[in-house]
């Protein structure tokens, strides 16, 4: 389970607006394994949803840019695949869902008009094969009469059952590679879980890798191996669930952690919040782009931006000047030494 | 919602009630008399005490009133020549019966099942038109002109020809121009068509009816010697003696000007809306999701995108349709077309109220029925639209 399916490689995409160029994602580089289910937790705009849709080779010129970077999907460049290649990739390869299932549909076309135009697009079937491969992804996200809801508009269908037509979707053409954006944000608490534990036992069964973007951490922790945190463009820290949720190295992190509502926790403590808003990213601060709002900055901070280095645990890597010495397993929330 | 359809209906008969009534009393109380302009003439005394009491103008005001709206809704000759006609008619009734009970489960079906029945009935209509001769009793004009109908739909026919000849430029021209500047949004082109947009809404219509008849018609005769475009009427002197192909030829040559007067404003309107709907639906989730799916951008483009941004679009072409029946009354008069338009501003001159009142009716009833077609075709174009 060790080979690698996806490699990002210093991706930077930049937007060009009227106040100044954005630099949305400024320098990621990450791998993701076959089978692999990898969390990315961050803050809004800290540029998960643009990796996202990087890969996906949805950036739009000429306002969004690619400048520099490489994205290796299955020993293709997707950033210099021909446009027409790239499209085989997309949605047949790669698919991918996203945050708001009650706008994510074509209204003026049935659930299956659109199921079929996406199955016949990457597989070499005939439209009534296709149609039968529509109505067997339609029962697989269970969804009940799936044969005759093919018929039925996005609208007849609620919150949650669209998010199911948009797995269905997805997963119809057996993608290797399956970016959930934000999936659950838009829906109700109580179907939250079911439709993630849906997803991911299809995408298991596929053997598809998923790529969950969240800024639920509890979502992370019950969904994920793996987890990025990213933070203003950049990932702060990568690692297993498990040594992010309990050893966490980057100062953001553990900061995100404080302010996780947990039910299971050995006593109460207040609830923490991260100091300050995130910085603009047309304006990035010098050196350390957490630096204005992190308990624990030196000068060395504000000199040199810290590079996502090895950590003392393996396969878990964190990108802090002080990371090595910091020990935030011991540090409450209530007081932060200096 | 054929439910529907009989409850728009009652209150469209209500609302035209209304509005004859509040147009009849705008005339009465616009000041002038029908006969006024007899009164410069010492010797008309006895003519106009006699037209007075023939047109009924010494009656109380609603009295007036109940004698044209009684005049109005009867019927004064209704003869159907040969059996031709009535089988016709079968048929139709027939046909359109045949294909509502039809049953064909595909999406495109219920547009072209409206369409088709709408092309069955036009068609029906165009064939009648010599066999039927109908007519209601919408009186006589004040100034002499014979009766109110045959005045009127005398009018429509050329209406007709300069109205729906300038609907469909418009539509043509405008809306892919439109699309167009949406999909290259703030390129070049973008930016020149909406500049050009601007221009040509906001340019008053007399303006731009003479300017093109001082540009086409006569500096470039003068300049280049050829006659392209008349400037006056929609047939020139001795039409009947041309050969078809030259009939044609002259037809166009007179409708040209006029329809590119009020077509160049509809362009610059349709552009500008068609430019807003198709921008919105590409900013929307679902055309990422078609993005994503890695259908090609054609397929993005027209498929998901357009079908989707004609929605907005179908509500005003539809309102625009009722438009063309009152007429142009700037450019018709600017171009002598001898339309609906100009026979409405000449009835206001002359206080001839049963044109004047049977003009605004025929319009209100062609807003009233656009109106309701525009609400049943939305529901046939979009799935989210019920009506009960």
């Amino acid at each position: 389970m060790s080979d690698v399916l996806l490699a990002v490689d210093d991706l930077r995409t930049y937007f060009a607006t009227e106040e100044g160029v954005v630099r949305a994602v400024d320098g990621v580089s990450f791998t993701i394994n076959r089978g692999e289910r990898r969390g990315v937790v961050g803050e809004s705009g800290s540029g998960k949803s643009v990796t996202a849709m990087s890969i996906m080779g949805l950036i739009e010129p000429p306002a969004g840019q690619i400048v520099t970077g490489a994205i290796d999907f299955d020993g293709l460049n997707l950033l210099e695949l021909p446009e027409d290649e790239m499209r085989k990739v997309r949605g047949g390869r790669i698919a991918m869902i996203f945050q708001d299932p009650m706008t994510s549909l074509n209204p003026v076309y049935t659930i299956g008009q659109q199921l079929i135009e996406t199955i016949v697009l990457h597989q070499n079937v005939s439209k009534s094969a296709a149609r039968e491969i529509a109505a067997q992804s339609l029962a697989d996200v269970q969804i009940p009469y799936p044969a005759s809801r093919l018929d039925d508009f996005p609208h007849q269908f609620s919150g949650g059952m669209r998010q199911r037509v948009m797995i269905a979707m997805g997963l119809s053409c057996n993608p290797e590679l399956l970016i959930a954006d934000e999936p659950t944000t838009a829906l109700d608490v109580t179907t939250q879980a079911q439709i993630l534990d849906l997803m991911l036992a299809l995408a298991d069964d596929r053997g598809t890798s998923v790529l969950l973007i969240t800024h639920d951490l509890g979502v992370v922790a019950g969904f994920c191996d793996t987890v990025q945190v990213m933070y203003a463009g950049g990932i702060v820290e990568s690692g297993s669930a498990s040594d992010i949720f309990y050893d966490p190295k980057h100062p953001y992190s553990w900061g995100l952690l404080g302010s996780m509502t947990r039910l299971d926790a050995a006593q109460m403590h207040r609830l923490n919040s991260v100091r300050g808003a995130p910085p603009s990213v047309i304006n990035l601060p010098e050196g350390c782009r957490f630096r204005p709002r992190c308990d624990f900055a030196l000068d060395v901070c504000r000199e040199r931006l810290p590079l996502l280095g090895p950590s003392d645990v393996e396969g878990h890597t964190v990108a802090c000047h002080r990371a090595a010495e910091l020990d935030l397993k011991l540090v409450t929330s209530e007081g932060a030494p200096r | 919602m054929f439910a529907y359809i009989v409850r728009r209906l009652v209150y469209g008969v209500i609302t035209l009630f209304v509005l004859s009534a509040l147009v009849f009393m705008l005339v009465q109380f616009g000041g002038g008399s029908p006969l006024d302009r007899l009164r410069l003439n010492p010797r008309m005394v006895n003519v106009i005490q006699k037209l007075t009491v023939k047109y009924g103008l010494d009656l109380p005001l609603y009295q007036q009133y109940f004698k044209w709206l009684s005049g109005f809704v009867s019927v004064d000759r209704f003869v159907v020549l040969g059996a031709s006609a009535w089988i016709g008619f079968g048929s139709v009734v027939a046909a359109t019966a045949g294909l509502f009970f039809t049953k064909v489960k595909a999406t495109w079906f219920r547009p072209a099942r409206a369409f088709g029945v709408v092309a069955i009935w036009v068609s029906f209509f165009w064939f009648a038109k010599s066999r039927v001769d109908f007519a209601m009793d919408w009186g006589d004009s004040f100034r002499g002109d014979g009766p109110v109908w045959d005045l009127v739909f005398g009018a429509a026919g050329a209406t007709f020809r300069l109205g729906v000849t300038a609907l469909s430029l418009a539509l043509i021209i405008g809306l892919p121009l439109g699309v167009f500047q949406a999909v290259r949004q703030y390129s070049f082109f973008d930016q020149v068509g909406t500049l050009g947009s601007f221009i040509a809404f906001s340019t008053p219509i007399f303006i731009v009816a003479t300017g093109l008849q001082v540009v086409l018609a006569f500096y470039l005769e003068r300049w280049t010697g050829l006659k392209l475009f008349f400037v006056v009427g929609m047939t020139q002197v001795g039409y009947g003696d041309l050969g078809r192909l030259a009939q044609m030829g002259d037809i166009f040559r007179h409708l040209a000007l006029p329809a590119l007067s009020i077509a160049l404003i509809s362009i610059a309107g349709y552009a500008r809306f068609q430019r807003a709907a198709m921008l919105e639906v590409l900013h929307s989730d679902y055309l990422r999701t078609a993005k994503s799916k890695g259908l090609p951008r054609r397929t993005v483009l027209v498929k998901h995108a357009l079908r989707n941004a004609l929605l907005p679009i179908v509500t005003i072409v539809t309102l625009d349709v009722a438009g063309i029946i009152g007429g142009a009354i700037i450019t018709e008069s600017i171009f002598g077309w001898p339309g609906v338009g100009r026979l409405y501003i000449g009835a206001i001159n002359a206080v001839d109220y049963p044109v004047i009142m049977a003009i605004v009716m025929v319009i209100g009833m062609g807003i009233v029925f656009m109106n309701i077609v525009a609400d049943i075709l939305y529901g046939v174009l979009d799935p989210r639209v019920r009506y009960e």
